[in-house]
């Protein structure tokens, strides 16, 4: 039964999607696009097929998702443990709020030009755009997550016998906990933005350089193949991570009205 | 004020997860006169909601009738008023508007329809809340809006589906009290959902018991009014009346 | 420690009397900080500017004028981007929201072209539009609209049935419903959508006018950053961070609440 119901779930959800791809199917060829401004269907199932038997999909694809990987976990490790500080004291945090918020705002693509200049052209510059859009609005969250429990919640954890270690780990940390989920959703949707301009401007590799150089030969499939693929791989992220953890937090306890 | 009447009602309901068809109304047939006081009890899950919705017009019905006044009705509309037992008010209105709201859509011009929303307000002593917003409110004075609002839109028949299940057990006899007073004052048309069997004595003219989707036995509740928690609860007449109708509904 | 209470109880008063203190007294300690690491620190001038290069900076392009224009430029855009992806959005995810058939139809897209971004479609508009106005509006709006759309869909369908009834049977006509129920219950997830939809949408932009821009403050950022001017490339951050946090503070935020709070319809 539920085996079933969540294949037609998806089946339902597939649908739209593969109308999609037989009115592209029919309508490119009907109105006699040129290649150069829309591709076909085939043409970019074929780059499809091209990029990945000479491991360049591969290559790009890893690029991409390693710089994310590495810059997320780095910001997210950092800005948590931050963010806890600073919302423990009232004082402390009603002092960083504002300036947590100004970075906040800032975080991700104006970094650019300073990351390419400090760190030249590549890896580093990448990572630090990233790194900066996913700390800046997780510790932020983290921040104000820890600063609304409810104080009465503290002082029932203290007087039933917590000690500063529990107080962290059962208290202040699960009480912030989705706050941090939100952040990191919008964290990394800043990143995943910021990782495809970054690379379009300051690299070699990944998938914002492929669909920028492909623009430059006027190269339609492969820059709608590199689309699709980001939409994918953002989805996937979306599917496997972001949703399973909001579910986990958010919503199991409830501190969302659905 | 209009009469109602439900002649064999019927309803099926197809249940997508189990993929077959339930019944939860078999065959329902109720006169309710012009400015009676009806109530419907039996135990949760008899199919006590699914009437008022089909009579209110929310749901179709899959057999029999359903008239108000004689006429078969069709869909929603403003001669049938309904009160949620989620009151069901507009949250970005003020009591007022709230109130205003059925002759609004009439197209009562915003003085005229202000002033009769106050003068039900006054009804129901809410006059003072008049510009709070919904959320403003407690539970009790919330489901006061929520029949006022009702009133306010003068409909033929009043349809109640456990209003006062949500609030707590002091502020549930007070609303019973007023009810029953605006109910002496105005006499409409009244069917009221319950599963509480002193609520539906308290405030009928006639209690209906419900089970399993059809009618098990109707009791005439011939108490003297005006009806107050004060008077009844010591009342002889008050008490068998109930023990009876909790024994059908017991046998139910 | 005690020697400091004095002090702080001063920075407590006086921040109650002018509450915009309380938010601009935190930045006096970094931009010190700033001033100390540029002045004392081991990085040359070129790669890291002190405060006074930049006021100095931002004095010169003030009274050049650049300045002003660029900013009109991409406040202009935001402003039309913001305009076009309301007035589409809202219809959109109303009609989404209300449709069952519609929902089931487009759902689906609507998540895939939402997830596909707005910068990666740059390299196609270029192609399509060249480097210039409509490459960039086309950016803006579509990253804009997603969020608009995807949070009025998600208002509507939370909008409880017993609203709906209740409306029906106070005599509405379908229209009414749409106008005294659908809308102002959808209303404070639209603007949720809205405030995310410019957050993600001036980013989008500064990106655009990085890569294909002739004129606006991402374009002055990127173009100090090829003549290696690392004082125009702080500037630009500043002004875009006053700029947005002004916007998103004092603008967004507290619409988004007023439209949630007093009705009690809380959004996270
Ligand atoms: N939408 C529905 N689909 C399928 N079954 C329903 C639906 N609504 C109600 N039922 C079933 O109909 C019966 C009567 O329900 P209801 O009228 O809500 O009872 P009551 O209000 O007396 O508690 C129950 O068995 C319930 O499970
Ligand atoms: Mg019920």
């Amino acid at each position: 039964m539920e085996r079933t119901s969540r294949f037609s779930a998806a089946l339902i959800f597939v649908a739209p999607l593969a109308v999609l791809v037989v009115l592209w199917a029919v309508l490119v060829p009907a109105l006699g696009v040129r290649p150069q401004i829309f591709p076909s269907v085939a043409a970019v199932g074929r780059a499809g097929i091209d990029s990945i038997l000479d491991g360049s999909l591969l290559r790009h694809v890893a690029a991409s998702v390693s710089r994310v990987a590495i810059g997320t976990v780095l910001a997210v490790l950092v800005a948590v443990p931050l963010g806890i500080l600073m919302g423990v004291s009232r004082g402390v945090s009603a002092f960083v709020t504002p300036l947590m918020r100004f970075f906040s705002v800032l975080a991700g693509i104006a970094w650019i030009p300073i990351a390419t200049l400090w760190f030249g052209y590549g890896f580093g510059a990448i990572v630090f755009v990233i790194f900066n859009a996913v700390f800046f609005v997780v510790a932020y969250n983290t921040l104000l997550g820890v600063s609304t429990i409810p104080m009465t919640l503290r002082h029932a954890a203290a007087s039933l016998g917590a000690g500063r270690r529990s107080m962290l780990t059962d208290v202040l940390l699960p009480g912030a906990l989705p706050n941090i989920v939100t952040g990191i959703r919008t964290g990394l949707g800043f990143a995943w933005r910021g990782l495809i301009a970054a690379e379009m401007i300051a690299t070699d590799v990944g998938l914002g350089y492929m669909l920028f150089v492909a623009r430059d030969f006027y190269q339609t499939e492969v820059i709608v193949l590199g689309m699709i693929v980001i939409g994918t791989l953002w989805l996937l992220i979306d599917r496997l991570l972001l949703v399973p953890l909001e579910r986990a937090t958010i919503e199991r306890w409830g501190l969302v009205s659905p | 004020m209009k009469s109602l009447s439900l002649k064999n009602l019927a309803k099926t309901y197809f249940d997508a997860y189990k993929g077959e068809h339930v019944t939860a109304i078999r065959d329902v047939s109720l006169e309710v006169p012009a400015g009676e006081f009806v109530s419907i009890v039996g135990p949760s899950g008899c199919g006590k909601s699914t009437i008022l919705n089909m009579v209110a017009g929310f749901i179709p019905h899959s057999g029999g009738d359903i008239l108000v006044g004689g006429e078969a009705v069709k869909g929603p509309g403003p001669d049938r008023g309904v009160v949620f037992q989620s009151f069901a008010l507009f949250p970005w209105k003020t009591v007022l508007d709230n109130v205003g709201f059925g002759p609004k859509m009439r197209g009562v011009p915003k003085a005229e329809r202000d002033a009769i929303a106050r003068e039900y307000l006054a009804l129901a002593g809410l006059s003072h809340a008049a510009d709070r917003y919904p959320n403003e409110l407690s539970g009790g004075m919330q489901q006061r809006v929520g029949v006022v609002r009702a009133l306010a839109n003068q409909p033929d028949v009043l349809l109640m589906d456990e209003p006062f299940a949500s609030v707590d057990a002091q502020t549930r006899m007070t609303l019973q009290d007023e009810l029953s007073r605006i109910w002496e004052e105005r006499r409409p048309t009244v069917v009221f959902i319950t599963h509480d069997v002193p609520e539906a004595v308290f405030l009928a003219n006639r209690v209906v018991v419900l089970s399993k989707g059809k009618v098990l036995a109707e009791v005439d509740v011939p108490i003297s009014r005006p009806r107050v928690w004060d008077r009844l609860v010591a009342d002889d007449q008050f008490k068998d009346l109930s023990n009876q109708v909790l024994a059908l509904v017991r046998s139910a | 420690m005690n020697a400091l209470l004095p002090l702080w109880s001063f920075v407590v008063r006086t921040s109650v009397k002018w509450p915009v203190l309380r938010t601009l007294a935190p930045f006096v300690p970094v931009v010190a900080l700033w001033w100390a690491v540029a002045a004392w620190g081991p990085f040359p001038p070129a790669f890291f500017p002190s405060p006074p290069d930049v006021w100095t900076k931002f004095v010169t392009l003030m009274e050049k004028g650049i300045l002003p224009e660029y900013l009109g430029d991409s406040v202009g855009r935001l402003a039309i981007g913001a305009a076009v992806g309301i007035g589409l959005g809202v219809p959109l995810g109303l009609w989404v929201g209300l449709s069952k058939g519609a929902h089931r139809a487009l759902w689906p897209v609507l998540l895939f072209f939402q997830a596909i971004g707005d910068i990666a479609w740059l390299p196609i508009l270029i192609i399509w539009f060249g480097f210039g106005l409509t490459t960039m509006t086309f950016v803006i709006v579509y990253t804009v609209l997603f969020p608009v759309i995807l949070n009025t869909v998600l208002g509507v369908r939370s909008v409880r049935i017993e609203l709906h009834r209740a409306a029906q049977s106070l005599g509405a006509p379908p229209w009414r419903i749409l106008t005294e129920v659908v809308v102002p219950g959808a209303l404070p997830n639209i603007m949720t959508g809205l405030r995310n939809g410019l957050g993600y949408g001036w980013r989008a932009l500064i990106a655009a006018e990085m890569i294909v821009g002739t004129s606006g403050i991402g374009f002055l950022m990127f173009d100090a950053r090829r003549a290696g001017s690392v004082t125009e490339i702080v500037l630009g951050m500043i002004v875009l961070g006053i700029l947005w946090y002004i916007v998103d503070a004092w603008i967004l935020a507290p619409i988004e609440q007023a439209t949630g709070r007093r009705w009690g319809l809380v959004t996270q």
